[in-house]
């Protein structure tokens, strides 16, 4: 990364931390929200961008930091940093639990055997009492955007930095390696295992952390809201949009798929959900390495970029 | 370190780098390679050849670990190596290159060459010093004029010396290269040859898979020849060559 | 008793859960192509069968045919002029590209159909008839019985006729095809058309003993996935076989643990053979 980027990202940073003080209550709930969906983006990018394994099931370890946080404090009366790291263990547990075994599958099989465990995580949690089964948690009301939104933001300069770390380690040259060939990366030493579950646990910590914060902002979940599936198809299209595997691609794809959402559904609500399935589509087509590439690569400019990636990919 | 020649020689005196016994893989039912025994010594070159589906690329997948042998024991330094994943044995030193070239294909050709020595034996942690030694690989290996291109852009011949460079940059002990001049002309062949005989120098035992027999015949110090999975000869090239066994399993068989 | 009654229901079910996934089977194996959207597309054709029936009182088992063949249709246009664009692309972008689809078919089928429960009930949907002292309901053995000709009939079209065998020989080898003289962007989109129309039969079926929603999609395309991975992307009554097993599972899941856990039940038989089989999955990828 060379230095200019990163002095824009401060100076930008900087600027973000003093939104609360200027904006309207209307414009702190679209931030908070905003700057949420980016850390899910920048979770899933550290294991679907640079480690090449599609996760549809992230929102799983979302639930788990909303049910973290939710079960702390709503059934035991726990200050919400003892909700946030019970968040962190259940998705750290589950990641290495089901992590384990479901890594082992490669390409269409990752990816799906991660939408199955979307669908079960749902099923499993609204059975169980302790959280609230099909009713739902009530978590104390707590009126302060300021806080959630400096903990967001904070939450995102954090996870974008544990990113940045990858980008330019050792560990990430791993990550990149078993993206690009595994087999290869194996042979020639990297233990795949251990790096992918690393990833995995890494995302999934994130992951769990925005829950968490959500959680106790909305101060109500439930099954579906906590593990909605909707949320893999946010995340995933706002990280292939920007740019997987970039540190700063994540981010503006969500930036913007977010504020472009944010319009459409003041406008016309329904079409929102919709405009996200027609950008994944529209993006696939014409543009399947993201913003980051297009602005970014070294190839074609202008409309001739778009008819280059159609050429490469059609039959 | 010994010259070429001597090693067979002195084989029965030298513990060797490498000992294969009785190595068997089947696949379903299917016996690709049968209890094949074999032993390389420090720094030889051992030539494998053998028809199309003779089983030497199996073989090669079992020392490297991409593949569990259904029968047999491998060794390493003397060390039993069967148990241990394919990255465990680059650490040890082991290191292929893959018939069809596995150059990581967005990744540059520094990138690439970074992660071997980021990676293999010498498991380099600091990213500057790897960058460092990935550099001067990749000058050993002729490659420095595309230090920044995109792997899969790379034409070849440059391909075949990425593959290398990857492959020295992991510091490899033992060394097997699977068909690395297939596809090449007379002249790239030529370099190539060169190329191994510059990594013999450097102490490295190698393992050549190739069809090309004259590269066989000039790099050689000891030829192996599996047919159907078995070992039919093995010994000095000019001989084993001329074996008529190995004419009839192997060359005849080419000629059709 | 209890026990053959539902080992019974569990094995209609999964004649028609079969089905299901045959044509994501077929389109997986010729088009290296893991079609996300394919559950929405099952629900496509189940609210064909159901206007067809409830709005112009065609009989469901007379509208099957029609809505088939509009999803073939449906399905040649998807893959001629947008699958087709991105098909060569790495595996990623094709998933990516039909779980976008299925979302956009979903969203699309919400603002047409709305997203009330929709059930296609003919007079005869409550009829039974007693084997053994076992109840059959007959639309379920006709989902069954037409499941089983239909996964018969792919494989007479793969196996004996000459656009099978193309098919077959595109899904080897797509260079060696051309040679043959095969266009395979013409054949990519009918295999597509016949993936496509295979889940638009399956819908209308479906939509005559369960309830339709724009919704059914995803969990309908998990199914399929770890039916047409039990059964194998080769062998029709493979997959059918594959589609009952995972229907008698379930139907157990619910007899022992309750409904709510059917979800569950195919995800853990999706691990499992995952993890008992990997060598064909980590093949395949």
């Amino acid at each position: 990364m060379r230095p200019l980027p990163l002095a824009i990202a401060a100076v930008v940073v900087v600027l973000l931390v003093f939104v609360p003080w200027l904006a309207s209550d209307v414009m702190m709930q679209f931030a908070i929200d905003a700057l949420l969906l980016a850390v899910l983006a920048q979770a899933w990018n550290i294991l679907g961008g640079f480690t090449g394994y599609v996760s549809f099931g992230n929102s799983v370890f979302y639930g788990l930091g909303t049910y973290g946080a939710a079960i702390a404090m709503a059934q035991f009366h726990l200050p919400f940093w003892v909700g946030i790291l019970l968040g962190i263990v259940l998705a750290v547990l589950c990641a290495l639990l089901i992590g384990i075994p479901i890594l082992r599958l490669r390409g269409p099989y990752f990816a799906i055997a991660t939408l199955g465990l979307a669908a079960a995580m749902g099923a499993i949690v609204s059975n169980l009492p302790i959280a609230g089964s099909n009713i739902g948690l009530v978590l104390p009301l707590i009126r302060a955007d300021t806080m959630f939104y400096e903990l967001s933001l904070g939450l995102l300069v954090l996870c974008t930095l544990t990113v940045l770390w990858v980008s330019k380690s050792r560990f990430g040259m791993g990550l990149v390696a078993i993206r690009e060939d595994e087999d290869a990366a194996g042979t020639m030493g990297i233990n795949t295992t251990v790096f992918k579950i690393v990833a995995l646990v890494l995302s999934a910590l994130f992951t769990a952390v925005a829950g968490s914060i959500h959680a106790y902002w909305i101060s109500f979940i439930d099954p579906a809201s906590a593990f909605d599936p909707t949320l893999n198809v946010r995340m995933v299209i706002m990280a292939v949009f920007g740019g997987p595997g970039t540190v700063f691609g994540p981010l503006v794809g969500s930036f913007i798929l977010s504020a472009i959402y944010e319009y459409l559904a003041s406008s016309i609500s329904t079409a929102a959900a919709l405009l996200f399935g027609i950008v994944i589509v529209l993006a696939v087509i014409f543009m399947p390495r993201g913003l980051a590439n297009m602005i970014g690569g070294v190839r074609a400019r202008g409309p001739r970029y778009f008819l280059q990636n159609i050429r490469e990919n059609r039959l | 370190m010994s010259a070429p020649g001597e090693n067979a020689a002195g084989a029965t005196t030298r513990i060797p780098i490498l000992q294969a016994e009785g190595i068997t893989k089947r696949f379903s039912g299917l016996v690709s390679v049968n209890r094949v025994s074999f032993e390389m010594y420090e720094n030889e070159i051992l030539g494998l050849i053998g028809p199309n589906g003779a089983g030497k690329t199996t073989l090669v997948n079992m020392i490297s670990g991409t593949l569990k042998p259904s029968d047999g024991e491998l060794r390493f330094e003397g060390q039993p190596i069967d148990a241990l994943p394919p990255y465990q044995r680059a650490h040890l030193g082991i290191c292929r290159t893959f018939q069809v070239m596995k150059p990581f294909p967005g990744m540059s050709v520094l990138e690439n060459v970074t992660v071997g020595a980021l990676f293999g034996r010498g498991g380099e942690k600091v990213m500057a010093k790897a960058r460092r030694s990935a550099r001067e690989w990749i000058d050993f290996t002729g490659l420095s004029h595309r230090v920044d291109a995109r792997a899969d852009s790379l034409g070849g011949p440059d391909r075949k010396r990425l593959e290398f460079a990857k492959a020295l940059a992991m510091e490899p002990k033992l060394l097997l290269l699977d068909e690395v001049m297939a596809g090449l002309n007379a002249v790239e062949v030529e370099e190539v040859i060169e190329l191994i005989k510059k990594m013999r120098e450097r102490g490295v035992t190698i393992l050549v898979i190739e069809h090309v027999i004259k590269a066989i015949r000039s790099l050689s110090d000891r030829v192996l020849v599996l047919h159907h999975g078995e070992k039919i000869a093995e010994g000095d090239p000019a001989a084993v060559l001329e074996d008529p066994r190995v004419v009839e399993a192997y060359l005849g068989r080419r000629r059709q | 008793m209890l026990l053959a009654q539902i080992l019974t229901n569990g094995v209609l079910l999964g004649g028609l859960y079969g089905l299901m996934a045959l044509g994501m089977a077929l389109v997986w194996g010729v088009l290296n192509i893991v079609n996300l959207a394919h559950g929405a597309m099952i629900m496509l054709g189940g609210y064909a069968v159901y206007y067809l029936f409830a709005g112009l009182g065609v009989d469901p088992f007379l509208a099957l045919p029609i809505a088939t063949l509009g999803m073939f249709v449906f399905g040649y246009l998807l893959q001629r002029f947008v699958l087709n664009l991105v098909v060569r692309s790495a595996m990623l972008n094709t998933l990516l590209i039909t779980f976008g689809l299925n979302v956009v078919i979903t969203y699309l089928a919400q603002l047409a159909f709305s997203a009330d429960f929709r059930t296609i009930n003919p007079g005869y949907a409550g009829s039974n008839i007693a084997v053994f002292g076992i109840t059959v309901p007959l639309v379920n053995f006709a989902a069954f019985a037409i499941a089983i000709v239909l996964a018969g009939a792919i494989w007479l079209l793969l196996n004996k006729m000459p656009l099978g065998r193309a098919i077959r020989a595109t899904s080897q080898n797509l260079i060696a095809a051309r040679l043959y003289g095969v266009n395979p962007r013409q054949l990519y989109a009918v295999t597509f058309g016949i993936g496509a129309a295979l889940a638009g039969a399956a819908g209308g079926l479906y939509g005559t003993i369960a309830h339709l929603t724009p919704y059914i999609g995803a969990s309908l395309t998990a199914k399929s996935f770890v039916i047409a991975i039990i059964g194998g992307l080769s062998n029709p009554f493979g997959v059918i076989l594959g589609g009952i097993f995972v229907g008698v599972a379930e139907s157990l899941t619910a007899l022992y643990f309750g409904p709510t856990y059917s979800d569950v039940i195919s995800f853990g038989l999706l691990v499992v053979v995952l993890i008992v089989r990997p060598a064909r999955a980590l093949r395949t990828a």
